[in-house]
């Protein structure tokens, strides 16, 4: 089977803010793989990187199904089947779901019918009947936000997704509904890379392979028994077994101190 | 053709109750006595005539009707109607219990309103002095209507000036809609200067939504006044598309205790436009509250102008009072202009303002493409949902389609044309 997303020397930068040091990543399609690190080691800007978003200045290659994606628009790129569900989106007053999800589906020339028959079979996976008329992220709570993303995921149904940090913040049920959505779209079409912190949801879904990041690295990776070793030792205890000692070198340069709130690295 | 002179005014006055003569001629007075308006006044800031209404003239005639459109065509459902064609009434339909006609003739039985003075401006006196007709409707109290009445006021005759004027009340707990269209051929290059009052009796309910839609020449000065009762509700909607100058200065005044007033609307303007809004709201009794929620947009060289203020007189305690102007300014060459103003002498008020101006956010651009939609796409998706919050607000359910299709046919044509 081919690779859904394919991430090689991946670098990338705000103005002078290095943020991501060389990622090099592999998602083959039928895989889901766990992304995990701690809080501003980068891994929702590596999100934002590969989908496009136009803050990031970004070195390396990225394919998703054998297509290099760095040098496009982010919309190109969506299209081409890359898709994340963000961690915390952006509210779009005056635009509801529904009407987002069918101008998404005629872009891509999907009929208005088949773009509704998915909305209704999403929207009935993830209770999302309330929302469709709703405005986007506008007044919603966090869980409903995640549901939101998670739903959106579930009729683009990309090549590539990116779930970013979708599992925070949701009760116990969702948790267990976006597990068994995961497992079903980790089919023969698609690709997950799922950011989490908490192994719960591995429990529910397990990954095929688990990633972790610190410093705008994947510093490791392994079986779904990594996402074990972090629930019992912690990164502290990653950082001793794998001898990460200097974490100023492989943390993000900073020009000044309000760039950086959580701090990956003891200083 | 008449001029704006004292002969035109006596043939007028040849008609009309001795009262509303001597009233006219004071009007007169002061046209004769004030200057054209020039952007140095501070209310008329932003605003380049480019005509003097000395040299225009009143039509003699009414010229032939305009078609229907969309905004009328959506409000199938009427309670009443007056088409006013040229500063002439020409047609008058009426299925309720209100009273619905000519102003002239309303005369006759009690005097026209007296909201608007002639001091105001060059324009308020001319069309104190120079309305040759107008329409009145009363609605009668205790009495709800709830088809909307709709007004339709064209001028359809180059190089001329009408003074329609618009005379409304809602009496004691009545309840009424009124939609008031202003509107004229592209290519014509007239001058409308409607005077719009509205007086809203104890504890009566009436919106009156205007929707601004004259063509690429036509120019409107409107002066609305009204006037708000004790525990009356007023609701003003604004719909601006149309005119190369469109100028709306709405002063309202909450007199008795636990009035209110909101004014809602949209607008939006292309190519050399200039969408002015003047507002004032008048706070003077207690408990009384206001808001204004206007959003507009403006691409290729057009301007906007929002000057809003919330003036609470001291004795108005327990007033709120708000006031938001959001603009989307699309193209380079565009401008908007929004000054929220608030003058207070009074203590335990609530008192909020917000205002902005700018281009389309990126973060939300970015979300709707990492979708999938083009740029194009999700500009016209952003465009479509900024104004989408004040359709929701708008009086009547009806123009919300024609509103929406509107803006929406605006800026997908300047996308297509590449001017935004
Ligand atoms: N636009 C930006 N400008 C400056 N710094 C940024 C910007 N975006 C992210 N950063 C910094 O980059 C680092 C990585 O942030 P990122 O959001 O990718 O972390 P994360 O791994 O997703 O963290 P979390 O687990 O808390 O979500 C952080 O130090 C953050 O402050
Ligand atoms: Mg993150």
């Amino acid at each position: 089977m081919g690779v859904a997303l394919k991430v090689r020397g991946l670098q990338a930068s705000v103005g002078s803010v290095k943020i991501l040091n060389g990622i090099d990543l592999d998602v083959p399609f039928g895989e889901m793989h766990a992304l995990m690190g701690p809080n501003g080691s980068g891994k929702s800007t590596l999100c934002h990187v590969l989908c496009g978003h136009p803050d990031f200045t970004a070195e390396g290659e990225a394919w998703v199904d054998g297509r290099e994606v760095l040098g496009l628009e982010a919309d190109e790129r969506a299209r081409l089947g890359l898709v994340q569900a963000f961690q915390s989106p952006v509210a779009v007053p005056g635009v509801d779901l529904a009407e987002l999800m069918r101008e998404a589906a005629e872009e891509r020339g999907i009929d208005p019918e088949e773009a509704d028959r998915r909305i209704a079979e999403a929207s009935r996976r993830f209770d999302m009947a309330p929302f469709l008329e709703r405005s986007i992220n506008d007044d919603l709570s966090g869980g409903e936000k995640k549901r939101s993303e998670i739903f959106q995921i579930s009729v683009l149904s990309p090549k590539a997704a990116l779930l970013d940090e979708t599992d925070s913040g949701l009760d116990i049920d969702m948790v267990r509904k976006v597990a068994s959505a995961v497992e079903e779209m980790r089919g023969p079409g698609m690709g997950v890379l799922m950011i989490t912190h908490h192994s719960r949801i591995l429990s529910y879904v397990e990954p095929d392979r688990v990633h972790v990041m610190m410093g705008g690295r994947i510093v490791t990776s392994g079986g779904p028994g990594l996402a074990q070793e972090l629930e019992r030792d912690g990164y502290e205890g990653l950082r001793k077994r794998l001898g990460i000692k200097t974490p100023s070198a492989a943390a993000p340069a900073r020009p000044s101190s309000d760039f950086f709130t959580d701090l990956p690295f003891e200083v | 053709m008449l001029s704006l002179n004292s002969d035109t005014l006596e043939r007028l006055n040849a008609a009309v109750p001795a009262s509303v003569a001597s009233r006219r001629r004071e009007a007169l007075r002061e046209y004769g006595r004030l200057d054209m308006p020039s952007p140095k006044e501070e209310n008329w800031k932003y605003v380049t005539l480019g005509f003097d209404l000395d040299a225009m003239t009143i039509p003699a005639a009414p010229g032939d009707t305009l078609p229907e459109g969309d905004f009328l065509s959506a409000l199938s459902h009427r309670a009443g109607s007056a088409v006013m064609v040229d500063g002439r009434l020409t047609g008058i339909e009426n299925h309720s219990e209100a009273w619905l006609g000519s102003a002239a003739e309303a005369w006759g039985a009690y005097p026209p309103s007296d909201l608007l003075t002639p001091d105001t401006d060059k324009f308020a006196a001319a069309a104190l002095a120079f309305s040759s007709d107008g329409i009145s409707l009363r609605i009668p109290r205790n009495r709800a209507v709830e088809a909307p009445f709709v007004i339709d006021v064209q001028s359809t005759l180059p190089d001329t000036v009408t003074f329609p004027s618009l005379d409304i009340r809602a009496e004691e707990n009545s309840e009424a809609t009124v939609v008031v269209l202003l509107r004229s051929p592209d290519e014509v290059a007239s001058v409308m200067v409607p005077n719009l009052q509205t007086t809203v009796g104890s504890g009566a309910r009436l919106s009156v939504t205007t929707v601004g839609i004259m063509g690429n020449e036509g120019v409107t000065i409107m002066h609305h006044r009204s006037r708000i009762g004790r525990d009356a509700t007023f609701r003003a909607g604004e719909i601006g598309l149309g005119g190369r100058l469109a100028r709306i200065d709405l002063r309202t005044t909450l007199e008795g205790a636990g009035g209110s007033v909101e004014v809602v609307g949209l607008y939006f303007g292309e190519m050399e436009q200039v969408l002015d809004y003047r507002l004032v709201v008048n706070h003077v009794g207690r408990s009384t509250s206001s808001d204004v929620f206007l959003k507009g947009a403006v691409e290729d060289q057009a301007q906007s102008v929002f000057t809003g203020l919330l003036r609470i007189e001291e004795g108005a305690v327990g007033t709120s009072a708000f006031e938001t102007n959001r603009n989307l300014v699309l193209s380079d060459g565009a401008k908007a202009n929004s000054v929220p103003n608030l003058e207070i002498l009074c203590n335990d008020i609530i008192c909020g303002h917000g205002s902005s101006v700018g281009p389309l956010e990126t973060e939300p651009m970015y979300y709707l493409m990492s979708r999938g939609l083009s740029r194009q796409r999700a500009e016209r998706v952003l465009v479509r949902g900024f104004f989408e919050e004040a359709i929701g607000r708008l009086p009547v359910d009806d123009l919300d389609e024609p509103a929406r299709q509107a803006v929406n046919r605006r800026f997908a044509e300047a996308q297509e044309g590449g001017r935004v």
